[in-house]
């Protein structure tokens, strides 16, 4: 009921645009349920559930363009919106490179992104499964005494997209996931870690036993932790924290920023920048995934492409803006305002993790870090991190208030080990991976 | 738009199962901006926010819908999702009482009607990319924008309290990108504050421009950032980002209440250097963090946070303060009607000491000297932080010496704040561009402070 809903608004959204002024325009609508329960000391202690609406709109006027976003859908203040939205586009420069896509996606394609048995899901279910999260943590070990709240999540909703040259197409999705944030008591000092799990399809996320068991060991395993001397050693990352070094690649990877002079990915297509692990891939049509979905922002469709192949930076992401001005095509990477990523994701290798740290005779784990990129132009990465140091193989004792910090381009350069652990938990995803040497700033 | 009879009914379904508290939270707010990259203005923008919020505390725990659609029908849909939570945790039922109208301080000036004149805007931007590529022929990018939001609320809780608020919010954003044969570095500078675009004409975008343009241009000569223990100046304003980290989110009173942070059950205890006071304040005229009334419709304070390094108080919202027995301090706030209100900063800053800036630096053997922090992050049980340094320098000898590269800091909020050795008689705020967010939800907030030394941090670089 909700798609008719959604494409009929984006059309009536379309209509006033032309009634304004626009000579083209285009029109995304979403429409989303969600709900949120959280328990905490066996009791539900938030319960949120709403229904949002959403339309995002471009549009173009004398090659100049503008973007409009609204939650009133009321007649009055859907025109309003776009009257204002239209008249802003006048102080734009014009720009030849604005405007509609020139492919946009024909034949449905059912990427099984809906779950119903999350729709169908019965309120009294999502409580007791965030109750029985927050029991099971505090069951797990008995020095977890607290926590910052164990959560189920959900989200039903239709994305739908129209433009003024007839195209208009519209999906729905279905996500869940669960999280909890155990304290466990080390002495005086409070140690909280964070996990969760997350998916398109109820049967897809971490078993509760699993998500408790791996939050509270996050938590007791770092009890007594110190910090590390300052050296430079090998430097395992968790997968984890893998996937957010694998953001800031996407970042440095998008042709947004490319376009403003504001990645160290520069005028690198074509070179050698990774090791011969390093195959990075952009995919929006993996079937059931968070990162899949038939068309992006604007329309285009989605595809499977290679960023990085062995090592060799192939291709950066485009919308069809940023492919116009840099002279290539979309990769469906359009958000409708920016550029986002699909399953953005570094090919998994042969060994498990536990693997990798058996061969690697002096190094650190890297298990979470704090802090994030502010600045892609320099291509310096650094970040506040815990974790374990590692002897002979082994997890010798572990380690906190540390940094480790290097050029980007070094990293990828000396990943000389990818681990078989890759889950298609959130979009941007890495299995585990080890660099040769970085630096590791403690005492 | 939203009258009392309509917020009185809201809250009288919100209870309908019972809870001791509920309250109604309308928004209307319109944002406008302006994007320039390429020497162009490339992007302008219209967004519009509007609904309703609606919560209904029962004990520990909260029940909150929101809903888009004004009808009658949808809002009270809303209530009915947000009651739900009485049937969940067994309460007594409340009546809602009376609404009366309350007065709001008036910290800056709101005129929801006022013409949106784009060229304006466009002038801002293009003032601000001319400037920063005559600064130096090395600028070959200059990105810039500026946002001018206006956010009105009506906020009615059952407990008889009906305001509304008209809260003005300008930034503008310049990032300058530079290179030479080898390196790529940039500088941004953000300002803004609640009040107008008009602002602009004192903080000039020429001013802002040339800052941004510099700093660039200064770290195309930068040195990698040592790694290791060492000295650590805090400059002035910017600064501030440490105490908004490494104390205030510890202060926050939902991690207090319930025992998550470091800070549970320590009002009254030493836990800084006795040089270290820190303030938040909500009442600052026109600044970024400043609020008549919080999202819960709670007048702004200035609250001492930390007095002589000693723990004076925490940020409260109306939940934690009434399950802690204390009162809300103005600091209940939240993204937008889709969220329900976590106690949060405003203005956090840090007033004058004894030292003047030349005494800190000269007293440096080997340090670092961070003149501003690019952000930061706080894992609030034990307090760990890291801060990435926006503009910094090496310290040797008691003498500012080479400009560092991305230098990172990471520490320990009661740590950093016992090695707090100097601090200066030059307190301010930073300009007015800060986000802070927490629990998925991001709000505008200030951070100021003076010169402030620390005896030993850890600079997470790669040179040894």
């Amino acid at each position: 009921m909700n798609d008719a809903r959604a494409i009929q608004l984006a059309c009536e959204a379309l209509e006033l645009a032309s009634a304004a002024g626009a000579q083209t325009a285009e029109a995304s609508v979403s429409i989303a349920r969600r709900f949120h329960a959280e328990a905490r000391d066996n009791a539900i202690s938030k319960l949120e559930a709403s229904t949002g609406k959403g339309l995002f709109m471009r549009v173009f006027r004398g090659g100049r363009k503008a973007t409009l976003s609204t939650s009133d859908f009321s007649p009055d203040g859907m025109n309003d919106a776009i009257r204002r939205a239209v008249a802003q586009a006048d102080q734009v420069a014009v720009d030849e490179f604005a405007g509609l896509p020139d492919v946009v996606a024909g034949e449905a394609v059912d990427l099984a992104l809906f779950d119903p048995r999350i729709a169908d899901r019965d309120g009294a279910e999502k409580l007791d499964d965030a109750i029985k999260l927050e029991r099971l943590i505090r069951e797990a070990d008995a020095r977890v005494v607290n926590s910052s709240g164990s959560n189920y999540t959900d989200a039903i909703a239709v994305t739908a997209i129209a433009n003024t040259s007839g195209f208009s197409a519209v999906y729905s999705w279905t996500r869940a996931g669960r999280s909890t944030g155990p304290v466990a008591l080390d002495g005086g000092v409070k140690r909280i870690a964070h996990y969760g799990t997350a998916g398109r399809y109820l049967d897809d996320l971490e078993a509760a036993g699993s998500v408790a068991t791996t939050a509270v060991r996050r938590a007791v395993d770092l009890f007594g932790a110190r910090k590390p001397p300052t050296m430079r050693v090998p430097v395992i990352f968790e997968r984890d924290v893998a996937a957010t070094f694998l953001d800031d690649i996407f970042a440095a990877a998008s042709a947004g920023n490319v376009a403003i002079d504001n990645s160290w990915l520069t005028e690198r297509t074509g070179s050698r920048v990774g090791s011969e692990l390093v195959t990075i891939v952009d995919d929006g049509r993996l079937v059931g995934k968070l990162g899949s979905s038939p068309f992006d922002g604007e329309g285009v469709p989605t595809q499977r492409t290679p960023v990085f192949e062995r090592g060799t930076l192939r291709t950066f992401l485009y919308d069809t803006y940023y492919g116009r001005k840099l002279g290539a095509a979309s990769t469906g990477n359009s958000t409708g305002g920016g550029i986002g990523p699909n399953n953005f994701y570094l090919e998994p290798g042969a060994m498990s993790l536990a693997e990798l740290i058996a061969a690697t005779p002096l190094g650190v784990l890297v298990l979470d870090t704090i802090g994030f990129a502010t600045e892609h132009a320099s291509g310096t990465y650094s970040r506040g991190a815990r974790g374990f140091f590692i002897e002979n193989g082994e997890l010798a004792y572990p380690i906190d208030e540390f940094t480790v910090a290097g050029q980007y381009v070094d990293m990828l350069a000396n990943i000389d080990s990818v681990a078989n652990d890759l889950q298609f938990d959130a979009t941007v995803v890495s299995p585990s991976f080890r660099v040769s040497e970085l630096m590791v700033s403690g005492n | 738009m939203f009258d009392e009879s309509l917020l009185s009914r809201l809250l009288d379904r919100a209870l309908q199962h019972g809870g001791e508290y509920a309250d109604v939270f309308c928004e209307r707010r319109r944002t406008v901006s302006y994007r320039l990259q390429d020497g162009r203005v490339h992007d302008a923008t219209y967004g519009v926010t509007l609904g309703v919020g609606i919560r209904v505390v029962v004990g520990e725990s909260a029940g909150f819908a929101s809903s888009d659609d004004l009808s009658s029908e949808a809002m009270m849909e809303a209530a009915d999702s947000a009651a739900l939570i009485a049937r969940t945790a067994p309460s007594g039922k409340t009546a809602a009482a009376e609404l009366r109208n309350e007065n709001v301080p008036k910290l800056y000036d709101c005129d929801p009607v006022t013409a949106i004149d784009g060229a304006r805007y466009a002038a801002l931007l293009e003032r601000a990319d001319r400037t920063a590529r005559r600064y130096d022929p090395r600028i070959v990018a200059v990105n810039a924008h500026v946002v001018d939001e206006l956010q009105e609320v009506w906020i009615a809780s059952s407990d008889g309290r009906f305001v509304r608020d008209c809260r003005p919010l300008v930034t503008l954003g310049i990032q300058a990108v530079a290179t030479d044969k080898k390196e790529r570095s940039s500088g941004y500078v953000g300002d803004g504050g609640r009040t107008s675009i008009a602002y602009f004409d004192r903080q000039t975008p020429e001013m802002l421009a040339e800052d941004a343009a510099r700093i660039a241009t200064v770290n195309l000569s930068a040195v990698p950032a040592p790694a290791g223990e060492m000295e650590m100046i805090v400059g002035a304003g910017g600064g501030g980002v440490l105490l908004h980290e490494a104390v205030g989110h510890g202060l926050e009173s939902d991690f207090n209440r319930r025992g998550t942070s470091l800070y549970s059950g320590r009002v009254g205890e030493r836990v800084a250097s006795e040089l270290v006071t820190i303030y938040d304040d909500g009442n600052l005229h026109e600044e970024r963090g400043s609020l008549n009334v919080d999202d819960e419709g709670v007048p702004g304070q200035h609250k001492v946070l930390v007095e002589s390094g000693v723990l004076r108080g925490y940020m409260q919202d109306t939940l934690n303060a009434r399950l802690m027995g204390a009162q809300s301090t103005g600091s209940g706030r939240r993204q937008s009607f889709r969220f329900a209100p976590q106690p949060r900063m405003c203005n956090t800053y840090m007033p004058n000491g004894d030292s003047t800036v030349e005494e800190i630096v000269a007293s440096t053997q080997r340090g670092i000297f961070a003149k501003s922090f690019a952000g930061g992050q706080v894992e609030i049980a034990k307090g760990d932080f890291v801060f990435m340094v926006g503009e910094g320098y090496l310290i040797e000898n008691g003498k500012i010496t080479a400009p560092l590269r991305n230098a990172t800091i990471v520490g320990n909020g009661p740590d950093a704040m016992r090695k707090v050795v100097a601090v200066g008689n030059d307190s301010r705020l930073a300009r007015g561009h800060y986000t802070c967010g927490k629990g998925g939800q991001n709000v505008p907030v200030g951070v100021g402070m003076p010169t402030v030394k620390i005896s030993s941090i850890t600079v997470g670089g790669t040179q040894t």
